[in-house]
C-alpha cells in the first residue's frame, strides 16, 4: 500500500493539504509543472518485448553449417512439420562462429545484425545458480516448464519461491529519483510482474489511443463530482482491495491529463514508420515511440517499457503459427528502431527479448513443439554490440550435453539474472542496487555479458 | 456446327457470357450483405462464425434469467477450464462448450472434468485432439499440452497442498511439486488417439477434421497402450481400452487430496472473496471430499458450503483482506440491476473488451487473470487486480458514464432486432431532490447500507452543486459516483 502513498505523495495529490487540494482539477496536482521543461540531455530505455507462451528458439536462431544443420534435420525432421530448410533461413554469421540462419519472417530485423545493432544470446534462462547436466534437477527452478511460474521467473529473476516484484519494477525503484513526476516504468501490455516494484507502480497505457476520463465538461456540477470522486477515492482505505482499487485509479487520473494528449496526438512524427501495421505489438511500439518522443512532456530521464506478443504456445502448427507471429513482430521491432533512429536516440534505447521458456527440439504431435527451459532472445539498439551471439549455443542432439530431459530441453548456459544485469547496469543502475535488484547475481561469475557498450 | 443464335434478352452477353444484372443465386442465406437496414443474415459470418451473438447472449441472461447461481457457478468454471474465442471463434463450438458449465454446475466435479477432457473444443484449444503416439518415422512424441493443463490449472496445481489450501513443506521448507515430467509424460500418451467427431457423409478417418458436434472419438491406431505414469505413485496398466485408460487417468486426478482445496479455494473466490481463510477453505474442502452422503466432488454442495459458510456470511466484513474485486462482466450486470436495465447485451459486450474481460475470449488458457495474483504493494490474493490497471480503471468509470449520462444506448444498426441499452433511474430520481436521500438510498441499494460519512458528505456536496430541481441530473451525478468508487467495485 505504501507504494501508491509514495506515488501521490509525489504527485502533491495528497500532501498539498485540505479540501482545496483534493477540489483542484486533476491537470493542476502537480503533473503539469514538467510540460515545459527542456528534453533531458541524459536519457535512457529499456524496452522489454515480452513473447507471451514461450517462443521456440530453436526455430528463431538456427545454424546452417552443413554438419550442425543436419543435427537441426535429423530431430526436425521434415514430416514432424517443424523443419525450416536451410535454403529460407537468413543467413548471418556472428563475430568467431559458425555461420547461422534467422527465421525468415525476422526479414525487417535480418540486416540489422549485419549493421551491429542486433545481438543475440543464445540459451538462456531462469536458473538459481550455474547449473549442469549432472545437477539440474537438484538447482531446477520451480514448476520447470509450467507457463506461469517461468513467466514469474523471467521477470522477476527468482527461480525459487515467489517473488512480489519484477526486476523492471525494481529497476524503477533504484532510479525513481531520476524523474520528476512521471513513472519510470510504464506497461503498454497491462499487468505484469516484470513492472511491479517494491515501491513504485507501473502506469498501464492502452495499446492504442489515450486515456480520458469521459464526461466532464468544465462545469460546475462537473467540477464538483470530479473533486467527489477524488474525496471518495481517498476516504475508507482501511480495506485492501478498496484501498488498491482506489490506488490505481488515483494514479490514472493525475497521469491521464499527461499522457493523453501525447498519446491522442495524431501529429507524432513517428507515425509515418508504423504505416500500415496493424498488429498488437506495432501499434503498443507506436505507443512507446511517441512516450519517447514526448519525453520533454513527461520529464521522464530513464524509462522502462513493458510490451507483449501472445500466442507463441505452438503446441501444434508451429510454423504456421511462427510464421504469423513473426511476420507482426519483425516489422515492428524495425519500425520502433527507426523510430529511434529518427529521434536521435537510438543509442539510448535499448529493446529486448523475454519470454516463458524454450521449446523441446523434439518434435510433438500435431506438428508442434512442447514447453522446454532455456531459450534465445534478441537485442536491439543503438548501443547495443551487435553483429554476435553471445552466450553458448546447445548441442543440437536429444539426451545430449545441453538436454535435461530426452526431448531436447536445454539446460541454460546463461541466467537471466546476468542478461537483465547487462541491461541494468548499462541502464544507470548502481553496483549495489545491481546486488539487490538481481539477489543472486553474486553466484554467476560473469555479471556483464557486454552486449551493450 | 451451326452459329449460335442470337441470346435472348436478359440471359446473356452479346459475348455468351451470362448477363450480369441476373441476380445471382447464394449457396444459403448466409449472404452477409451489409446493406443497411438489417435483416438476420447481414452480418451473417459475424453472428455465425464468431461468438459474437453469443457474448450478446451470455449479458441477457446474466439479466433476466432466474437461474443466476448456476450462471454464475458455470462462468466460474468457465475461467477455470479455458478455452478461448481468440483460437476457436466458432459459434456453435462455443456454445456447446459453455454448456458443459451450466448443465454440471451442480452436478459433480468428476463428470465436468471428464466432459472437457472429451470436447472437441477443448481437444483443439490444448492439442488433445488428433494427438497421436509416438511416430518413429516423423520423430514426433505424444503432445504434452492437455496433460499438463489438466493437471496445473483444472485439477490438482502445480504445489502438494493441504486441505485448508496452503502448500506441504519439505523438511527445508520447500514447497513440494504435485508432479514432475514423468507424470506429465505418462499423462500425454493416455490423452493419445483421439479424434474429431466424424462430419456426417463423410468418411471416418484416423485423424479426422475439424468438427465440434459432440465428444471427440476413440482411434485405437492412434493411443499409446502401454502402461503409463501417473501421480501419487500409481502406474496406469498395459492394453486398457481408450475408454477405460481415460476413466482410470481421470479417477486418478479426481481422487488426488489436491482437487478439493484446489478448485474449492477458486469456487471460493470467484463467488465470495479473493483470499479466504485457510479455515474456510479446509470446510469447503471437506465438502468437496464428502457431500455428507458419501459424495465426492458433489458440486451443489460445494457451493452451498461457499456461500452458507460463516466467512461468507459476514463474520469477516470488516477484515481489511476481506473481499473482492468485481471482475468487470460482474461490475456491468451489477450497474444494470441496480438500475433496472433493460438491454439486448450489445454495449456490454463490447464494454467486456475495453475492462479486460471480453467474454469467452481469454487471452490463454490461464484466464483473463491468475487465481494466486498477489494486490501489489499488499500480501493479499486479488485475481481481479490482475486485470485492473490505469486504463481498465478509467474505462470502468467511462463505462459508467456512458450508461448513466445518456438517455439510452442507441440500438446499434447492425445488428438486427436490437434493441440497445435502457436504464431506469426513477427510483433514485424519486428522492434526487434531497441529496441526503439520495445518498441514503443509494447506500441502501449499492452498498449494503455500508456508505462512509466521508462518502456521503462528497457525494451530498457533489449533488447539490447539480440543478436543484433537475431530479435526473442529481440521481445521475450520485449513481455515477457510486459507481465509480471503489467502495462499490469491491465486493463485500
Amino acid at each position: 500500500m505504501n507504494n501508491r502513498r509514495e506515488f501521490l505523495s509525489r504527485a502533491g495529490a495528497l500532501t498539498a493539504g485540505g479540501l482545496a487540494a483534493r477540489l483542484a482539477p486533476i491537470s493542476l496536482l502537480g503533473l503539469g509543472a514538467t510540460a515545459n521543461a527542456q528534453a533531458a540531455p541524459d536519457y535512457k530505455a529499456l524496452v522489454c518485448v515480452f513473447l507471451y507462451g514461450g517462443v521456440d528458439g530453436n526455430n528463431l536462431v538456427v545454424p546452417i553449417d552443413a554438419a550442425t544443420y543436419a543435427q537441426y534435420a535429423a530431430v526436425r525432421t521434415v514430416a514432424s512439420g517443424v523443419n525450416l530448410t536451410q535454403a529460407e533461413l537468413l543467413p548471418i554469421q556472428p563475430q568467431a562462429s559458425g555461420p547461422y540462419g534467422l527465421h525468415p519472417q525476422l526479414s525487417e530485423i535480418h540486416p540489422l545484425f549485419a549493421a551491429g545493432k542486433l545481438a543475440i544470446l543464445a540459451n538462456v534462462g531462469p536458473l538459481n545458480e550455474p547449473t549442469t547436466k549432472a545437477n539440474y534437477f537438484a538447482k531446477r527452478p520451480d514448476n520447470l516448464f509450467s507457463h506461469s511460474d517461468q513467466q514469474n521467473q523471467w521477470q522477476s529473476a527468482v527461480s525459487s519461491g515467489a517473488s512480489a516484484s519484477g526486476w523492471g519494477g525494481r529497476i524503477a525503484d533504484a532510479m525513481a529519483a531520476q524523474n520528476t513526476n512521471f513513472p519510470v516504468i510504464t506497461s503498454i501490455a497491462g499487468s505484469a510482474l516484470f513492472t511491479a516494484g517494491g515501491s513504485t507502480t507501473a502506469l498501464a497505457l492502452p495499446a492504442a489511443g489515450g486515456l480520458a476520463l469521459q464526461g466532464f465538461n468544465g462545469g460546475a456540477a462537473a467540477n464538483a463530482r470530479l473533486a467527489a470522486m477524488q474525496s471518495i477515492l481517498a476516504a475508507d482505505r482501511d480495506n485492501a482491495y478498496v484501498d488498491a482499487a482506489a490506488g490505481i485509479t488515483t494514479q490514472a487520473l493525475a497521469l491521464s491529463s499527461v499522457v493523453n494528449p501525447i498519446l491522442s496526438a495524431t501529429n507524432s512524427s513517428v507515425q509515418a514508420l508504423f504505416a500500415g501495421q496493424t498488429s498488437s505489438i506495432a501499434q503498443q511500439l507506436l505507443q512507446v515511440a511517441k512516450l519517447i518522443e514526448a519525453r520533454a512532456q513527461t520529464g521522464a530521464r530513464r524509462q522502462v517499457f513493458f510490451v507483449s506478443l501472445g500466442g507463441f504456445d505452438t503446441h501444434s502448427n508451429e510454423l504456421t503459427t511462427l510464421t504469423n507471429l513473426l511476420g507482426q513482430l519483425s516489422p515492428a521491432l524495425r519500425s520502433f528502431y527507426d523510430a529511434t533512429v529518427q529521434l536521435g536516440v537510438a543509442g539510448s534505447v535499448t529493446t529486448f527479448t523475454l519470454s516463458d521458456f524454450g521449446r523441446t527440439f523434439q518434435p510433438a504431435s500435431g506438428a508442434g513443439t512442447d514447453h522446454a527451459w532455456g531459450n534465445h532472445h534478441f537485442i536491439l539498439g543503438g548501443a547495443v554490440q551487435g553483429g554476435r551471439m553471445y552466450g553458448s549455443y546447445p548441442t543440437l542432439a536429444r539426451a545430449g550435453p545441453d538436454d535435461a530431459d530426452t526431448s531436447g530441453r536445454w539446460i541454460p548456459t546463461m541466467a537471466v539474472d546476468q542478461y537483465g544485469a547487462t541491461l541494468a547496469r548499462w541502464f544507470g543502475v548502481s553496483e549495489p542496487a545491481l546486488a539487490t535488484i538481481f539477489p543472486n547475481l553474486s553466484r554467476y561469475s560473469i555479471s556483464n555479458i557486454g552486449f551493450l557498450a | 456446327m451451326p452459329p449460335r443464335s442470337a441470346p435472348a434478352p436478359g440471359s446473356t452477353s452479346s459475348s455468351g457470357l451470362p448477363r450480369a444484372s441476373i441476380p445471382r443465386t447464394h449457396a444459403d442465406t448466409c449472404v452477409d450483405d451489409r446493406t443497411l437496414p438489417v435483416r438476420p443474415d447481414s452480418f451473417c459470418a459475424r453472428d455465425n462464425y464468431t461468438l459474437f451473438q453469443l457474448q450478446l447472449q451470455f449479458f441477457r441472461n446474466a439479466l433476466a434469467q432466474p437461474d443466476q447461481l448456476r450462471q454464475r457457478v458455470a462462468f466460474a468454471l468457465s475461467q477455470i477450464m479455458v478455452t478461448s474465442g481468440v483460437d476457436n471463434a466458432r459459434n456453435y463450438a462455443m456454445r456447446d462448450y459453455q454448456q458443459i458449465f451450466l448443465d454440471r454446475a451442480f452436478g459433480n466435479f468428476h463428470d465436468v472434468l471428464a466432459a472437457v477432457t472429451l470436447s472437441p473444443v477443448m481437444g483443439d484449444y490444448l492439442d488433445m485432439v488428433n494427438n497421436n503416439k509416438t511416430n518413429a518415422t516423423a520423430g514426433t512424441d505424444p503432445n504434452e499440452n492437455y496433460a499438463r493443463e489438466i493437471l496445473q490449472l483444472f485439477s490438482v496445481g502445480t504445489y502438494l497442498l493441504n486441505a485448508d489450501g496452503t502448500r506441504q513443506l519439505d523438511a527445508s521448507g520447500k514447497a513440494l511439486a504435485t508432479y514432475q515430467l514423468a507424470e506429465i509424460k505418462g499423462f500425454s500418451r493416455v490423452f493419445t488417439g483421439w479424434t474429431y467427431p466424424t462430419v456426417v457423409g463423410v468418411n471416418a478417418r484416423n485423424n479426422n477434421p475439424r468438427n465440434y458436434l459432440g465428444p471427440m472419438l476413440a482411434v485405437d491406431a492412434n493411443h499409446e497402450f502401454g502402461t503409463k505414469v501417473l501421480m501419487n505413485g500409481v502406474v496406469a496398466p498395459a492394453n486398457m481400452t481408450m475408454a477405460q485408460d481415460l476413466a482410470f487417468a481421470h479417477q486418478n486426478i479426481f481422487n488426488h487430496a489436491n482437487v478439493g482445496p484446489f478448485i474449492g479455494k477458486q469456487l471460493i473466490q470467484k463467488l465470495v472473496t479473493s483470499d479466504p481463510t485457510p479455515a474456510y477453505v479446509a470446510r469447503v474442502t471437506a465438502v468437496f471430499d464428502n457431500n455428507g452422503a458419501g459424495q465426492r466432488g458433489d458440486l451443489r454442495a460445494v457451493v452451498r458450503a461457499i456461500l452458507l459458510d460463516p466467512e461468507a456470511r459476514g463474520a469477516r466484513k470488516i477484515d481489511p483482506a476481506y473481499g473482492k474485486l468485481v471482475e468487470p462482466a460482474l461490475y456491468m450486470t451489477s450497474i444494470a440491476r441496480a438500475t433496472n436495465a433493460a438491454t439486448d447485451g450489445v454495449f456490454f459486450r463490447g464494454s467486456s473488451n475495453s475492462l479486460g474481460q471480453f467474454v469467452f475470449y481469454a487471452p490463454s488458457v490461464f484466464n483473463y487473470y491468475p487465481f494466486d495474483y498477489v494486490v501489489p504493494g499488499t500480501q493479499f490474493l486479488g485475481p481481479e487486480f490482475g486485470i485492473q490497471t490505469s486504463t481498465t480503471a478509467i474505462n470502468r468509470a467511462n463505462v459508467a458514464n456512458s450508461l448513466l449520462f445518456s438517455n439510452a444506448i442507441a440500438p446499434d444498426a447492425t445488428v438486427f432486432g436490437a434493441s440497445g441499452t435502457q436504464l431506469n433511474l426513477a427510483a433514485y430520481q424519486a428522492v434526487a431532490l434531497d441529496a441526503a436521500a439520495l445518498a441514503d438510498r443509494l447506500s441502501a441499494n449499492l452498498l449494503g447500507g455500508r456508505m462512509s460519512p466521508a462518502m456521503k458528505g462528497a457525494i451530498v456536496t457533489a449533488v447539490n452543486a447539480a440543478s436543484a430541481t433537475d431530479g435526473l441530473a442529481r440521481a445521475r451525478a450520485g449513481l455515477w459516483l457510486v459507481m465509480t468508487s471503489p467502495q462499490y467495485q469491491v465486493q463485500r
